[in-house]
């Protein structure tokens, strides 16, 4: 894995970076290309490729722990010390497109011969829809929701307890982790990595260091800024000026919102989730609401740009690694999570992909650019100070949707 | 839809009778061709109309699931909501846009393959197809390189001296409009074409006899005789310029949310199908019923001409 900034590079080795580490490039895949510059051509060919590898769904009903399959697998020996279940030959994993190291699933094929079928989605949607599809999570094993639906997914019962004792990395986690809310003792779901939400901004046009959120609603800058078309995030970024909860589900407390972020809206250029990156890179806006990530990518072509978590608090989000209630190889499925808490290979895909996960054991191999920026890896005052998106129950997101599309229309 | 049944109904209902007395056989035998077409539709087409008319009427219960265990017209009344006109309106302006500037840059395009395109004809036809060879969505981001404040029109500009400071296009009514006529031309064109191309052109030259001038004779005849093409062209734009939301989405900005977006936020963010789909019903109906008046116009204009 060759470092980032290296001169060197070729401009395949250039691109495929840019796309392993883009964790948000897997919201809107396409226009990343097709914005970089890159052929039409090109972009086919990837749709080409993202879109190949076998179907999970018809999957499940031609495997499946046959008592020949088992033999098999004791035949090429995984080397459990602990008399751990037999696994399962097969896998499958459902994550965002390029979220992963480079070659974190090779070496866990390699390590237990099981086969690995690594599927991808490009957006939120897609995902929920397919995991969602047959009520137990569509064939797939693994797959990698926002923390915010662990307890819709429980309650749904679409994903499984997990077993700890089939997890001994597990004591890898954080202390912070190891009960987050959303999930109490970590019993349906292991954290994965996580990010904020901030702002980014062009130091060429806007002089100073800017901390809070009211600068994105400053006037001056008319037609130069964006918001994330997130309505979550844009209520959270009123909320916060407003001293309220990112979370609220009072209806004066969101109309109050709601009349925030329509005095905002006619100084903005538009509302993205796809092209912020590309947008600032452009100079199309000096300043834009994004995500940790969707800065680091920003420097990448423009190093000179800024980030910040503002100081009135934040939205701090993370992902979690889960088994599907109806996984047709879950022993499989628990080893596959415990490969990817090792402190190694959580620390080469963080490398990777840019991204922090709450691993300890991982820390000490992740590369300083990532571990000593304070806005990838801020200090504890800070982190504290972050909230997480509450999963909202039908009604309370209808009362957000609709204020965002009046705010929209 | 009373008001559709009335006129238009009858009439073909006594053209119906009037011809199957004559070539029962050969109807019966014939529609054995268009069962394939009918399943195809039926299936992919009438089934999910079908679902979501089921889904409409439903709800999503607190574990988010949708339930018809209450069914009402709840979802309709909600989607009536005076917020979303604004919206509406804007889908409105940027559909009859787009349909005037591809009917307005498509009829000469046509009317010239037509006329002078010679045996070069299928080339041409061939050549206004081209756009599709590509992604819709890849050419759409092409226009996001050519219109952005340091995009090609800019800079072409500012070298040229003509203007000093970059013009915002991109983001804007402007830019949505332009990516969208640009999107739908072909579909004036193609129909335009074939109807300037059924034209009789001795009915033209007719009319130059009878001492009309050029433009005389474009405005009595040509125009006349081509408004089924007009129309054809304008419905095939028009409609699917009303529920278009890749353009906008991608061309457009803060200020310019379509009535589309806003259902596939519905959708997707506010994981509301069933008021999503009560909506979308709503605007099927707004289109049926201007695609009916816009047929009936038509009927009443073909009548006079050729009266």
């Amino acid at each position: 894995m060759t470092e980032r900034d290296l001169p060197g590079m070729s401009f395949n080795e250039a691109l495929d970076q840019k796309l392993a580490q883009a964790k948000w490039s897997r919201r809107e895949f396409l226009g990343r290309v097709a914005a970089f510059g890159a052929a039409a051509a090109l972009t086919q060919l990837l749709i080409a490729c993202g879109q190949g590898g076998a179907s999970p769904t018809a999957v499940p009903a031609t495997t499946g722990p046959s008592p020949q399959g088992t033999t098999t697998a004791e035949a090429t020996a995984t080397p459990a010390p602990t008399p751990v279940p037999t696994p399962e030959k097969e896998l499958f994993v459902y994550n965002w497109d390029a979220y992963i190291g480079e070659d974190t699933v090779a070496k866990f094929q390699d390590k237990y011969g099981i086969k690995v079928t690594y599927d991808n989605f490009v957006d939120e949607s897609s995902q929920i829809g397919k995991i969602q599809s047959d009520g137990k999570g569509g064939g797939y094993d693994i797959h990698y929701p926002a923390s915010t639906w662990v307890q819709s997914f429980i309650t749904d019962g679409l994903i499984q307890k997990i077993d700890h004792s089939l997890i001994p990395n597990l004591k890898n986690l954080n202390a912070a982790w190891q009960s987050p809310d959303y999930d109490p003792g970590n019993a349906y779901s292991v954290p994965n990595f996580w990010w904020t939400t901030g702002y980014a901004w062009d130091p060429r046009d806007i002089s100073g260091n800017l901390t809070s959120w009211a600068e994105l609603w400053d006037p001056s800058r008319k037609n130069k800024m964006s918001m994330l078309d997130d309505l979550r995030e844009c209520f959270a970024a009123g909320a916060f000026r407003l001293g309220l909860s990112p979370n609220t589900t009072d209806l004066a407390e969101l109309d109050k919102i709601l009349q925030l972020l329509e005095q905002q809206k006619p100084l903005l250029r538009f509302y993205t989730a796809t092209d912020q990156i590309t947008d600032m890179v452009n100079e199309v806006v000096e300043m834009a609401h994004c995500w940790s990530g969707d800065w680091v990518q920003m420097t990448y072509d423009k190093p000179r740009l800024k980030y910040v978590i503002p100081s009135e608090g934040s939205i701090r989000g993370n992902d979690v690694m889960v088994i599907s209630s109806g996984a047709p190889h879950p022993i499989a499925a628990h080893l596959w999570i415990d490969f990817n808490l090792d402190g190694d290979v959580s620390a080469a895909s963080t490398n990777y992909i840019g991204y922090m996960g709450p691993n300890d054991a991982a820390l000490p191999k992740i590369d300083d650019y990532i571990k000593n920026d304070p806005r990838l890896n801020p200090p504890k005052e800070v982190l504290a100070e972050l909230i997480e998106l509450a999963y909202l129950k039908p009604d309370d997101l209808a009362h957000y949707t609709d204020r965002w599309n009046a705010l929209q229309a | 839809m009373t008001a559709a049944a009335t006129p238009a109904d009858v009439e073909s209902a006594r053209g119906a009778s009037r011809e199957s007395a004559g070539t029962r056989s050969a109807a019966a035998a014939t529609s054995v061709l268009v069962l394939p077409g009918v399943a195809w539709l039926g299936v992919f087409f009438l089934v999910p109309l079908a679902i979501m008319a089921v889904v409409s009427v439903g709800a999503v219960d607190s574990a988010g699931h949708i339930t018809l265990a209450n069914p009402s017209l709840r979802n309709y009344s909600h989607a009536l909501d005076p917020e979303f006109i604004p919206a509406l309106l804007r889908s409105i302006y940027y559909a009859a846009a787009t349909t005037l500037l591809s009917l307005a840059i498509g009829y000469p395009v046509a009317y010239w393959i037509s006329r002078y395109g010679g045996r070069h004809k299928v080339a041409l036809l061939i050549l206004v197809m081209l756009p599709f060879w590509t992604s819709y969505l890849i050419r759409t981001y092409a226009w996001v390189m050519i219109l952005r404040d340091n995009g090609v029109l800019n800079s072409v500009l500012l070298d040229s001296g003509v203007i000093d400071e970059p013009i915002p296009i991109l983001n804007t009514d402007v830019s949505v409009i332009l990516g969208m006529t640009y999107g739908f031309l072909p579909y004036a064109i193609l129909p335009l074409f074939v109807s300037i191309d059924r034209l009789d052109y001795s009915m033209v030259q007719a009319a130059r006899d009878l001492y009309a001038s050029g433009r005389g004779a474009f405005i009595h005849v040509t125009l006349p005789l081509t408004m089924p093409g007009l129309v054809a062209a304008g419905l095939l734009t028009f409609i699917p310029a009303l529920g278009d939301f890749v353009t906008p989405s991608v061309l457009g900005g803060a200020q310019t949310t379509t009535i589309a977006k806003l259902v596939q936020t519905i959708f997707t963010a506010g994981r509301d199908w069933p008021y999503g789909s009560a909506l979308g019903f709503l605007l099927m109906g707004v289109t049926i019923v201007g695609t009916l008046v816009a047929l009936r116009s038509l009927r009443r204009e073909v009548m006079g001409a050729s009266a």
